[in-house]
């Protein structure tokens, strides 16, 4: 079955980069969001068991979505996509939940690795 | 000027969001350099993007900064490439902050303030820049930082007529510190001609996706 994957990004272009950069022959089934509040409909409609999540977003950002995502029982696989590259940032997101961190620009070798070294791939 | 018209009503959605995103991308950069020189965590907005006639520029400053706000600047102006300059605007907190994290006791010694809006100002601009300019493949260098205005209300902060150019665009993101009440924005203004030259950048940069 289609594994179910989630893309958070305000950003219509950085959603398209993350879809590109998924692995060939990964299938998938990807729905889409451009913010935190978003992400948690199509989570709730069960949308996401893969979360590539951006941080900085209007409305309700990434860090905002993890917390909510950790009081209901986080049940979703997060990884963090961002361009605020704070080692801190990867720090907190983790305490909130998330499971990798990703630096933007994202590319395919990255995302592969991060899902080959968690066993999603 | 028709030209920059043509240019204003170019700039459309995905260009725009495309803009946002390499900017956030950059500053993004320029946040993690700051962080590690103050030791503190950096929280960074959303970039906000305005193509302005230049006569409009005090007041879009004055918008996106605070009207009323007294603030102090930086500017550090780039060129080859893409031709403008980068702005480091400190509201009144900021300074007392940065004294207080970098150990002096008060900012109330000129030299040692201005050295610390230069530094700090300098880390943010040459960083983001960098960072665009890696995205677009674009080579951008760019001369020393230096005072653009202390203690001033936004609205004085830059005289349109001394800019040459009759369109800008200007990108702002802002940087606050979480356990104070430090606020930094840094905008890229940008001159009319090199407009053209980043639109043609960013078409090349989706077409590559």
């Amino acid at each position: 079955m289609a594994t179910k994957v989630l893309v958070v990004d305000d950003s219509a272009m950085s959603r398209k980069m993350m879809i590109r950069s998924l692995p060939e022959g990964w299938d998938v089934e990807v729905s889409q969001a451009a913010n935190g509040k978003e992400a948690l409909e199509a989570y709730h409609a069960g949308k996401a068991e893969v979360m590539f999540l951006d941080l900085t977003m209007p409305i309700m950002d990434g860090y905002q979505t993890l917390e909510v995502l950790q009081k209901e029982g986080l049940d979703c696989f997060v990884i963090v996509v961002s361009a605020d590259v704070q080692p801190e940032a990867e720090e907190r997101v983790k305490k909130l939940g998330a499971m990798a961190f990703i630096k933007k620009p994202v590319n395919t070798e990255k995302v592969t690795e991060i899902l080959k070294e968690y066993g999603i791939l | 000027m028709s030209i920059s018209f043509r240019t204003v009503s170019h700039l459309n959605e995905d260009q725009r969001d495309a803009l946002a995103e390499i900017v956030n991308i950059g500053m993004g950069q320029a946040g993690a350099a700051l962080a590690q020189v103050l030791g503190e965590f950096v929280i960074l907005s959303v970039p906000r993007i305005r193509l302005v006639d230049s006569q409009a520029v005090p007041e879009t400053l004055a918008e996106l900064v605070g009207a009323e706000t007294t603030v102090s600047a930086i500017r550090q102006p780039f060129h080859n490439h893409l031709h403008g300059e980068a702005i480091v605007v400190y509201d009144e907190h900021g300074c007392r902050d940065l004294a207080d994290i970098m150990g002096h006791d008060e900012c109330t010694d000129e030299r040692v303030e201005q050295e610390l809006l230069l530094d700090i100002g300098n880390i943010l601009a040459g960083a983001s820049l960098k960072g665009v300019g890696e995205q677009l493949q674009a080579e951008i260098t760019f001369s020393p930082p230096s005072i653009l205005a202390t203690h001033v209300p936004v609205e004085r902060l830059l005289d349109p007529e001394a800019l040459d150019w009759s369109y800008s665009l200007l990108i702002e993101v802002n940087f606050t510190l979480e356990a104070r009440r430090f606020k930094g924005h840094l905008l890229i203004m940008l001159s009319e001609d090199s407009i053209d030259t980043l639109v043609r950048d960013i078409d090349a940069f989706l077409e590559s996706l």
